[in-house]
Order: structure tokens, then sequence, then C-alpha cells
């Protein structure tokens, strides 16, 4: 409506057909281009999630952290019992500490119980840690969008697995967790056995709903009709839309295996290594011990640190991989 | 933003063509047989798949039993634990005894049996063969073990001879014997010895305060508890004895009282006071009258009893002065619960006002906190701080101060807070962009008068079905903050009965925990349905 008008209004009278019409041959090549600016989608995830300064340096705080996690070990050598027998380290500040020994990184947070540096046995217990969180992360992630987006497309499926969800919700995590840690000995892939055998389900729920709400949009009504089967509409049609639901999801859950094991420690039912939920539980005691606290506090604030940081940079990863914020 | 099409959690269930309170009794129904399988997985974990020689771990009777004798502790205390059924070749004898086959001098004849099978005399072979016959054909494994001797003559520690049969309690078995013993209701046929009339009785003026305040009671006799309805100064004033729940025996946490007593029992010190007892005697005694409960034979045992009874309803509790398990954790709880919404609320819809200012900057940045960080990491911290600002850090239940509630509390409250402040911003923004906020605006109304009378209604639906959650949760309790308070709550009871491999409270407690969880949904959901007429149970809602 508002072009013809326009068109009446630019006075076109008084011009012959030839000067106003050129005639274009038709040009195969040409026809196939499409004139839209490159679109890549993981650089556009990544220009919007380096826009924000907060990102990079929490960014490169996690990867400090996962370096130190990974790459001091292989440098150095831990004995959480050399200095057992020497009754003038144990429990020392940091300023005692490096009068001890002398001006050394692994005796800047301290010494524990036995005489270990703290420090070292941060980095050491950080290992298992964030091992077991990403590993544990994984197997639940992978299992849990596979099946619950097949949960999500068939109708019995649902049914059946609603109850299961329903029932397996109600048994108390602790009770399964402690179970299995009794019958097979508290190593680390037997928790790792624990914390995925039920966790999956979960997520597997969360993503169900997700595909349910998405399912029956229009855009997959008309795929539908079209003739296209489910394992494309699957692939093609929805999970690029989950991309961004997957990514929120993974920085909630890596944090939290962690804060698990920290609480399940805590109560005497973790791992038998050395964990950073071990070491905080074994130096509980310490925190109300004046003078010792540094044994407490520094493995709860590396937790923290590790926590906050993979939390953060999931999270705003999550916000940029959702396209709608790629304007 | 990838929560944006968060659904709302009544999604869990398909929700049919029924009447409301039709669906909602198919709803219940359907939440107990659930509650009932998760009971059956928790058997079958604890009493297939754990290794049941880790009782003994930190029994020092064990330790100290030697021989034959430490393996007939080992059987006895695993039926005690409920492994196991395990008869002797005695309480055979004593069977049939009883059951008029045999006499009682037969029977103390025979029950001693030789310290090797070829040792037995022709009578004693023979009795002892009916014994495995018998129990042989009812699938249970019969054991004879001989005896171990030091000397010749002189018996090895521990080393009678045993005789025994014993078979694992099936699953199914298990099943049909905890849920048949699930609920006791008391009657008058409860008491199998003579004792004169069986019969309630009424009365509008309870014998307990002298017979002459009004106190309406009823009185049983021949029942297990002697006040099946009584009044007293307790909250909640009103108690009855008639139904009594067994959620599971505990062995070991608390020996020989069930779960659900466990959890409800009021703890601390006695509170003496002048009781008058039934024959008038008047003693200064924390004895609490109206929980009596029949022991047979129990007031001729012993001469206190005699003074104090005219009948064998002589067990009772006691008056103690701190709460019940569950009555500190639900004190700690529902008003962590409280204070967590009169905060939460206000703070999440301001920051959804002001919406990337620095509230709501300051208020994410809490969020992130809360929710990443260990809890365990910021209970500490909280307890840090409040000990430095001179609160007190640990429970004590003799002690009347009130300032000990309050890091619990805050514990407790401050993650819930940043909860609900999470999820109200979150639906509040949702609500934001929809095309009523528009229209409302377009007609004129405040932003105040969008804010609290549009979007807070939609956006506060989903939070309020998860209040009932909230506040039955609180009778559960909290696992680490009452560790790290030393709060005599309920939430450490499943913890303590795992590491005791208690395993009847093991049971109790989760059935306990399903339960709670099965009816805190549905209330929600009528609760929901209440607030949001949209929401109907009558039909379908998608």
């Amino acid at each position: 409506m508002s072009n013809m008008e326009k068109d009446n209004n630019t006075g076109l009278e008084g011009f012959s057909d030839e000067e106003l019409f050129r005639r274009v041959d038709h040009n195969s090549l040409d026809s196939e281009k499409i004139t839209a600016p490159r679109y890549s989608y993981w650089r556009s995830v990544f220009r919007v999630f380096f826009r924000n300064k907060v990102n990079i340096f929490v960014l490169s705080v996690l990867l400090l952290i996962i370096a130190f996690t990974y790459i001091y070990p292989m440098f150095c050598e831990y004995d959480r019992f050399a200095n057992l027998m020497n009754s003038a380290t144990k429990h020392l500040t940091p300023a005692a500490a490096i009068k001890q020994f002398g001006f050394n990184l692994h005796y800047i947070l301290g010494t524990g119980a036995s005489g270990q540096p703290t420090f070292d046995a941060i980095w050491f217990g950080s290992r298992i840690s964030i091992s077991l969180a990403l590993i544990c992360a994984a197997i639940n992630l992978a299992v849990g969008v596979l099946i619950g987006a097949i949960w999500g497309f068939s109708k019995t499926i649902d049914m059946f697995m609603t109850e299961v969800y329903n029932i397996i919700g109600n048994v108390p995590y602790i009770l399964l967790i402690s179970v299995l840690v009794l019958i097979f000995a508290p190593s680390f892939w037997t928790m790792v056995f624990a914390l995925t055998i039920t966790g999956w389900i979960g997520i597997a729920y969360f993503i169900r709903t997700q595909v349910i709400i998405i399912r029956d949009r229009e855009y997959n009504l008309a795929s539908r009709c079209l003739g296209t089967p489910i394992t494309r509409i699957a692939t093609k049609n929805i999970l690029p839309f989950m991309t961004s639901v997957i990514v929120t999801l993974a920085a909630v859950e890596i944090p939290s295996y962690i804060s698990y094991e920290v609480f399940l420690a805590y109560i005497g039912m973790g791992l038998s290594d050395m964990s950073l939920g071990r070491l905080i539980y074994e130096a509980e005691s310490a925190m109300v011990t004046p003078g010792w606290e540094f044994e407490f506090w520094s493995p709860v604030v590396v937790a923290s640190i590790i926590t906050v940081s993979l939390y953060v940079t999931g999270q705003n990863l999550g916000d940029a991989s959702d396209p709608r914020t790629h304007m | 933003m990838g929560y944006t099409d968060f659904a709302c959690p009544t999604s869990r269930y398909v929700i049919e063509r029924l009447p409301m309170t039709k669906y909602l009794l198919r709803r219940l129904l359907h939440g107990l047989i659930s509650a009932g399988i998760v009971v059956a997985i928790v058997m079958i974990l604890i009493y297939s798949l754990m290794n049941r020689d880790l009782i003994f771990a930190h029994d020092t009777t064990f330790t100290n039993l030697g021989n034959n004798q430490k393996t007939v502790y080992k059987y006895r205390r695993w039926q005690e634990y409920g492994y196991i059924d395990y008869k002797t070749y005695a309480d055979y004898l004593a069977m049939l005894t009883n059951n008029g086959e045999i006499d009682e001098e037969t029977r103390a004849r025979v029950v001693g049996f030789g310290k090797k099978a070829e040792n037995d005399s022709e009578e004693v072979a023979e009795y002892v063969a009916r014994f495995e016959e018998y129990y042989k054909k009812l699938g249970y494994r019969v054991q004879r073990l001989d005896a171990i001797m030091a000397t010749p003559r002189k018996y090895a520690n521990g080393g009678q001879q045993q005789l025994f049969a014993y078979k694992d309690l099936p699953l199914s078995s298990r099943l049909v014997k905890y849920f048949t013993g699930l609920i006791e209701i008391d009657n008058i046929h409860y008491v199998k010895e003579d004792i004169g009339e069986r019969k309630l009785t009424f009365t509008l003026h309870d014998p307990f305060y002298g017979g002459t305040k009004f106190s309406p009671a009823i009185i049983g006799n021949g029942t297990k508890h002697k006040y099946l309805l009584y009044f007293n100064n307790r909250f909640p004033y009103l108690h009855q004895n008639l139904i009594t729940l067994n959620l599971g025996k505990s062995y070991s946490v608390n020996t020989g009282v069930d779960v659900f007593t466990t959890m409800t029992q009021p703890q601390g010190s006695y509170l003496p006071r002048m009781v008058t007892y039934p024959t008038g005697l008047q003693e200064e005694s924390a004895d609490d009258l109206h929980t009596a409960v029949y022991v047979a034979g129990s007031r001729e045992s012993s001469l206190v009893y005699t003074d104090r009874f005219n009948d064998d309803y002589t067990s009772m509790l006691t008056v103690k002065s701190g709460l019940s398990k569950m009555g500190y954790s639900f004190v700690i709880g529902i008003i962590a619960v409280m204070l967590s919404y009169l905060i939460g609320v206000p703070l999440g819809i301001a920051m959804a006002r002001r919406k990337d200012k620095l509230l709501d900057k300051l208020g994410t940045i809490y969020i992130v906190f809360i929710i990443a960080v260990p809890s365990l990491a910021y209970i500490f911290l909280f307890k840090a701080i409040g000990g430095k600002l001179g609160l007190p850090t640990t429970f004590d239940m003799e002690s009347t101060r009130k300032l000990m509630y309050v890091l619990p509390i805050i514990s407790l409250a401050l993650p819930s807070i940043g909860d609900l402040m999470k999820w109200l911003r979150r639906y509040m923004i949702d609500q934001m962009n929809s095309d009523y906020v528009k229209f409302a605006r377009s007609g004129g109304l405040s932003e105040h008068e969008i804010f609290t009378g549009h979007i807070l209604k939609n956006a506060a639906i989903p939070l309020i079905h998860g209040i009932p959650a909230s506040v039955l949760g609180a009778l559960v309790g909290a696992i680490i903050t009452e560790r790290v308070y030393v709060i005599p709550g309920a939430g450490n009871l499943l913890t303590i009965a795992i590491n005791a491999n208690d395993n009847g409270v093991i049971v109790g407690v989760t059935l306990f925990y399903a339960v709670l969880s099965v009816v805190s949904i549905i209330l929600g959901d009528i609760l929901m349905a209440m607030v949001d007429p949209r929401i109907s149970f009558s039909s379908k809602t998608r």
C-alpha cells in the first residue's frame, strides 16, 4: 500500500519505458548468492562472550586455576607425611612456615596437621575434585540430554519415565550414595558411579520439558508435515535451540558436583582420597583453633573460587550461545 | 537466557478429565504407591546389597566373644536387624510345648543335645531330626556347630555346641510385614492376660487432674495405652494414643524405639513436678502419666510400682525440658522459611523493577555467591562472622537464650532468599514483555500498579507451588546447618542411621521423606489452583 502511494507521488510521468526499465539477463551464478553478512554461530558466541570485560577476567581466573590444578602437581612431589616426624612443622601459620622452611611457594599458606604444605594439598585436592566434577557432568549431561530428548518425543516413554522420575526422586540421595560407597570402597570411580547412577534423571526431565515446549512449535509442525524424519527434526531443529539451555545447565551442574563432594566428605561419606571436600572435613577443628585458621579457610576459599568462576563462565557462555543475543 | 521458557512444575503429572476430589485422591494413591516402591528399593539396597558384616564393625560385644558363641551372636543380631529369620532348637521345643505336642518333662529331657551329632541320645536324635525336617521344609537352612573344646573336659571360650535354623527374609514378606504393621490401632483386646472388664471409659473429668477439673479423656482397660485421648498443657493440647505409627524400630541410634517416636519425643533434662499417682501417692517425678503403656506383670515386679499404680499400666515417657528432634528442626526451619519469603519476595520484585541498575547487579552477585559457593563454605562463613559478633555458635538445649537460634535461622534463610530472588526476578522479567503488560501500560496504569497488581500475581504462581514443600521440608531439618551448630534436630537422623547401619531407622526415615514429598507436591498443586483460577483439575490444561 505505502509503496504504491509513494510511487504515485514521485512523479514518474513523462519518462519512457526504456528509461525506466533495463533488461537484466538471467545469471544462474548470481542467483545462488544470498546477500547476507557472513554468520558463524560459534564466532558470534565468542564475540558476545568476550564483549563483557567481567567474562574475560573470570575466564582467566578459571584458566589459571585449571592450569595450576593440572600442571602444578606434575612438577612437584607431594608426600602428605613427609614432615610427620618433625613436630615443629605442624599447624604453622604462613609466616611461621616461611620462617621454618625459608621462602618457598609450597609454604605460603602454612602447614597442616601432619606438617604437610597446605598449598600443595589444595592443588592435589582440587585436581581430584575438578576431575570428579567434569567426569560426572560429562556423563550426566550426555545421558540426560539423550534420554531427555527421547523422553520428550515419545508419549509411551513419557508415561513410563515420569513414573520412574517420581519414584527415584524420592529415594534419598545420601542413602543411595552411602550404600554404594559401603558396597564398593570409597574410591574415585565409586563416587563417579554413585553421582551418575541417578544424577542424569533430573537433567533428562529438564530437557524433556524443554523438548515438549519446542516440539509443538509451528516450524516443527510444518517440518513434520513436509515429511522430515524425527531424528532430523531432533538434530537440526531442536538441538540448535537447546545449545544455550545445555550450556547453562552445565554451568549449574559442574560446580554442583564439587559442592556435593564437599558436602559428602563433611558428613563422612566422601572419598578416601584427599579431595578438597576431605581437606575441609579434616581441617574442620582447625577453624576454631586460633592460629590454625589458614588450614581450614584456604581449601574453602579455593573451592569457592573454583565453583564461582565455573558458574559465572558457564552462565555467561550460556547467555552468549543464545542466538537472540547475537544482534 | 536459557531459562526463559522454564515450564511450571505442575507439568509433572498428566492432568486428566476428572472431578477435582477424585483426581486428587487418585494422585494421592499414586503418590503413596510410589512411596511404597521407594521403600522397596531402599530395602533392596540395605538388606541385599550392603555387606551385613558391617554392623559388627563397632560392636565390642562381638569382638569379645569367641568361637561358636560369636557365630550365634552374629545370627541373633542379624535377626534383630531384620536380615534373617533365626530359630534355635530350644525355640522349636518351646513351640512344641506351647502347642501341647510334648509336655514340659519331655522338653526338659531332650533340650540338651550332644557335643557332636553322634553323642545324641536316641530320643534327642529323634527330636533333632524332627527339628531339621520341620525347618528344611519351610526353606530354612539348619546349622549344627559341634562343641569346641579347650581340654577334653573344658569348653573353649564360647565353644558350646549350637543348633539353629535360619533363612533370609524375602523382600515380599518383609514389605508385607512392614506395611501391615505400619499403622497400629489400639483396641481393648490388645492385652493377652486377664485384666478384668475390657472397656473404654469416656470421662469429662480426667482423674489425672484430681477428677474435679473439666478435661475430657478416653481411658481404656485392655488396651495398650491407658489414655487414648486426653488434653494437657503442651502443644497441640489434644493428644491421642489410639493410632500409633510404626515407621520402624531403631536398633542402635535409639535402641528399641520407633523412628517416629524418636523424631517426636521431647529431649533434654527431666522436668520433675508434683505428680499424683493413681494410688493417691504424691511424688516429685518427671513421669507423664498420660503416656502409660501396659506391661504384663509389671506392678508386682517392683515395690515402686506397687506403691504408685493400681494396674499394670506402668511404663511411661517422661516430661522433658527440650523440644523433640522434629520440634527443633521445625522451629528453626519455619522461621527461616517465613523470613526468606518476607525478605526474598520484596528483593526479587525490586531487582526486577530496577533491572540492570545497581540493586539488580548487587542482587545478582549475591545469587551467584549463594548458588555457586558450596553450602558448607558459606555456613561456616556465617558461623565465623556470627561468632565474631558475639552470637552463640553452638546450640544448648538447657539454655533458654533465644539468641542461639539466630545463626542457624540465618544460615537456613540466606540461601532460600537467594533462590526466591532468582526465580521471582526471572519470572517477573519474563512477564514484563508480555502483551497484557504493554496493554496495561498503554491504558495508563502506573508502573507500581502494573507490578503489584498484574505482574507479581502472575509471576508468584510458580513460587506459591513451592510453599507447602518448604513448610513441610522444615520438619525434615537440614543436615549441614544442624551439624555445624550442634542442633539436636531431625536432619541428622538419616546420616547417623546410615553410619550406624540402623536399618529400621533408614527405612522409616525414607518412608517419612517420601510421603512428605508426595503430600507437599499435591498440596502445592491445590494451593496453586486456589490462587490461579486458570488452573483447574477438571479439564485438560494443555
